[in-house]
């Protein structure tokens, strides 16, 4: 599959932290490519670096895109982590500033912002400032703004924060039409779960440095049936401390557990029966979550914690 | 270079509507004509009359006060100085005699406004013969200058025509000795050609150094406003993921400066308004402008008004580019903003100087050189290639300003925190 960006061993740092330290990747076109990470891991500060408002101390980032047609800045879209619109602009400008800055003419922009604006029930607040709007609604603005432009590589940081519920689904049908569309998207996000629901390859980093990254299925295939997902009544805080248990996370009435190497889950749920009564049992690949924390390793991700 | 329009267009479009900028730009020639014509309105209604009773112990000088000689005026200087004296009326009491003061200065200080003195001034029997007699005025406030002066003067020309007269000089002759010379002031250019109004020239190079100043100040906050707000309401990732820093500042500054010059352009259109109906303004100050004002100034104020703007626009520029809080922002520019407005400041030595060295040198050095040329080809005639070399000199430095400010720009915008030292803004230009 041919690739719209890559991203060769980049590195940045800032006073004394190397906030990225060598991370490399490849977008392929018409994926959803999670980059994901906690907070501070390095995923703003690399995509600040392929957005282009930072310059890499060393590596390359390679446009991958079909040539002519304007820039590379003029091909990306791109939602910031830090949202940001001109408080004192109407939303109608404010969209056309934002594709008129893309290279894009107002007068074939115009048609579109009705569009979308109908699109996300915005319609009404065609010609309101931005500062009167709430602030979901100053987030559809602003994703409009960076799709307006039909840009080929969308780059999305944390897309989702600050949404509610039915927004953040919304915003998933969205990605996926997108998608459908044929427009590659990178995603940023520490929501893992939300990236399992819609990423076609993940790149996760930690501190800088890529842990692991491919294709989804293949990323949690490798792992192996090795998790256990229970539903149970009764206190199951025991599980955590039965042999052949990696870790788990153990909640009211549910459970995730990582089997170490070789265990064997009829083991768990014949101990599990003695205490509980046993709803659903089921073996299954791991999480993202899951499998972030086995890369990562438990310890680390506690004293991390701790430290913070 | 179409992104750049881009930003110029909003810069201007959203800085134009605003209401203070509407407000401004028709308010305030209203204000400035206000504060020119109101002090002179209420002296024309006598609101500075003053009552004051002459004690004459000679009891000869009646005339110098009830008909005195009044000059006529030889210059603009002598006009506007009469028509500030004259609306301030006095109004004497004169009394022919060394009378008792007790009743007049008490007339000072009674409550009831019917009668009451503001000042008596004796004049003593011997006023005429001894030379050492001295002049004594009572007043309420003893800070009002003007009228005594003119007491002063008033009875001193009398006192000089009796003592000449005491000497036997006539009248025609005394005529001849008391008239003074009048300084008519003739410009001499290279061309030869002579040019009156100098003392014009004085003024307007005052009122358009501060016409040059004003604009520049509110442009210059503006821009270092627009680009902290940028900061702050975190547009800055999204433009500069759209747009290079030197198209954004580029942008933002020339589209700050048209809305400047849109604002002067509309001051002048309504001074020359105000200047064709009866120049109601123009004429309270005593000057034709029309008459004085010479064709470069026309040329060369455009040009130089350009350059000096853009040259301090660029210096708040940076401020704003560096800092995170209009606060920490005004306190880094405070000291830079005295440095470069220097001309300003000397404008009194330069005007009356344009052709000493230290003018010379200002006026073809970076940052000070635009309005100091300005000045000098207002007043004097400095030789072209010194003009061309001071056009040149700034158009270098404004280049040079907006590539250190669109370095600075690129590290400081995203970085938060405390205002960054010299050294440290020296490192980001470095490194960007």
């Amino acid at each position: 599959m041919p690739h719209i960006l890559a991203v060769r061993d980049i590195v940045k740092t800032f006073s004394h932290v190397r906030a990225v330290d060598g991370i490399s990747f490849t977008v392929q076109r018409g994926t959803i490519t999670g980059l994901l990470g906690r907070n501070g891991a390095g995923k703003t500060t690399t995509i600040r670096m392929i957005t282009g408002i930072f310059m890499p101390d060393s590596g390359s980032i390679e446009w991958g895109g079909a040539p002519g047609g304007g820039t590379f800045r003029d091909r990306v879209g791109y939602l910031p982590e830090e949202r940001g619109l001109y408080k004192q602009m109407k939303v109608v400008e404010q969209l056309l500033f934002l594709a008129e800055i893309k290279g894009r003419r107002a007068a074939e922009v115009r048609p579109l912002i009705d569009r979308w604006l109908e699109r996300f029930e915005l319609v009404e607040k065609r010609d309101a400032k931005v500062e009167e709007l709430s602030k979901g609604n100053q987030q559809k603005v602003q994703l409009i703004g960076t799709l307006l432009h039909d840009p080929e590589l969308i780059i999305l940081d944390e897309p989702q924060s600050g949404l509610d519920p039915v927004n953040m689904v919304l915003v998933r049908n969205l990605l996926r039409e997108l998608k459908d569309e044929g427009r590659t998207i990178l995603l940023s996000t520490h929501m893992m779960g939300e990236a399992e629901k819609m990423a076609d390859e993940i790149i996760l980093i930690h501190r800088g440095k890529v842990v692991l990254d491919g294709p989804l299925e293949e990323v949690r295939g490798s792992f192996g049936l090795n998790t256990l997902h229970m539903e149970f009544e009764g206190d199951g805080a025991f599980l955590e401390t039965l042999p052949q248990v990696k870790h788990a996370a153990v909640s009211n009435n549910t459970a995730e557990i990582a089997l170490t190497e070789g265990g064997d889950p009829q083991k768990i749920l014949e101990a599990a029966m003695g205490q509980l009564r046993i709803r659903k049992f089921e073996l299954a690949a791991p999480s993202l979550e899951e499998i972030f924390i086995d890369r990562v390793g438990v310890e680390t991700l506690a004293a991390e914690e701790m430290a913070r | 270079m179409k992104k750049m329009i881009v930003v110029f267009k909003r810069e201007y479009l959203q800085a134009v509507r605003r209401k203070m900028f509407i407000f401004m730009t028709f308010a305030f020639p209203a204000l400035m004509a206000a504060l020119m014509v109101i002090p002179s309105f209420l002296m024309m209604r006598g609101l500075g009359e003053k009552h004051v009773a002459i004690l004459d112990g000679t009891g000869k000088l009646h005339d110098a006060y009830l008909h005195p000689v009044t000059r006529t005026p030889r210059t603009d200087l002598q006009r506007m100085q009469q028509r500030r004296e004259v609306p301030q009326a006095m109004q004497f009491d004169y009394v022919d005699h060394a009378a008792d003061p007790k009743p007049y200065l008490a007339r000072m200080t009674q409550r009831a406004k019917d009668g009451q003195l503001d000042g008596v001034l004796i004049v003593p029997s011997d006023a005429l013969t001894n030379p050492e007699s001295h002049l004594k005025y009572y007043s309420r406030t003893a800070t009002d200058f003007i009228s005594q002066e003119r007491l002063s003067s008033m009875t001193n020309r009398a006192v000089q025509r009796f003592r000449l007269q005491a000497h036997g000089i006539g009248p025609d002759v005394m005529n001849q000795v008391m008239t003074e010379m009048t300084l008519d002031s003739v410009q001499l250019s290279k061309t030869g050609e002579e040019q009156k109004g100098g003392s014009a020239n004085f003024f307007v190079g005052f009122v358009l150094c501060a016409l040059l100043i004003l604009p520049t100040i509110v442009s210059g906050l503006d821009v270092m406003r627009g680009i902290i707000q940028e900061k702050t309401d975190r547009v800055v990732e999204v433009l500069i993921s759209s747009v290079t820093p030197s198209q954004l500042l580029i942008g933002k500054i020339l589209g700050t400066a048209a809305v400047g010059l849109t604002q002067i352009s509309v001051w002048l259109v309504m001074l020359g308004g105000i200047s064709i109906y009866g120049a109601a303004v123009i004429s309270v100050a005593g000057i034709n402008l029309s008459q004085f004002i010479r064709l470069q100034t026309f040329i060369y104020f455009p040009i130089f008004f350009i350059l000096a703007f853009l040259t301090y626009v660029c210096i708040y520029a940076i401020g704003g580019a560096a800092c995170n809080s209009d606060r920490e922002a005004q306190q880094l520019i405070a000291p830079i903003t005295m440095v470069m407005f220097l001309p300003w400041f000397i404008l009194v030595v330069l005007i009356t100087n344009p052709d000493s060295t230290l003018s010379t040198t200002f006026s073809m050095s970076p940052v000070f050189g635009p309005m100091t040329m300005y000045v000098r080809t207002l007043v004097s005639d400095p030789p072209p290639i010194q003009i061309a070399v001071s056009i040149v000199v700034s158009i270098a430095t404004i280049a040079l300003f907006l590539w250190v400010t669109a370095k600075i720009f690129r590290v400081g915008i995203l970085s938060y925190g405390k205002r960054p030292t010299i050294p440290e803004l020296w490192r980001w230009m470095k490194v960007a």
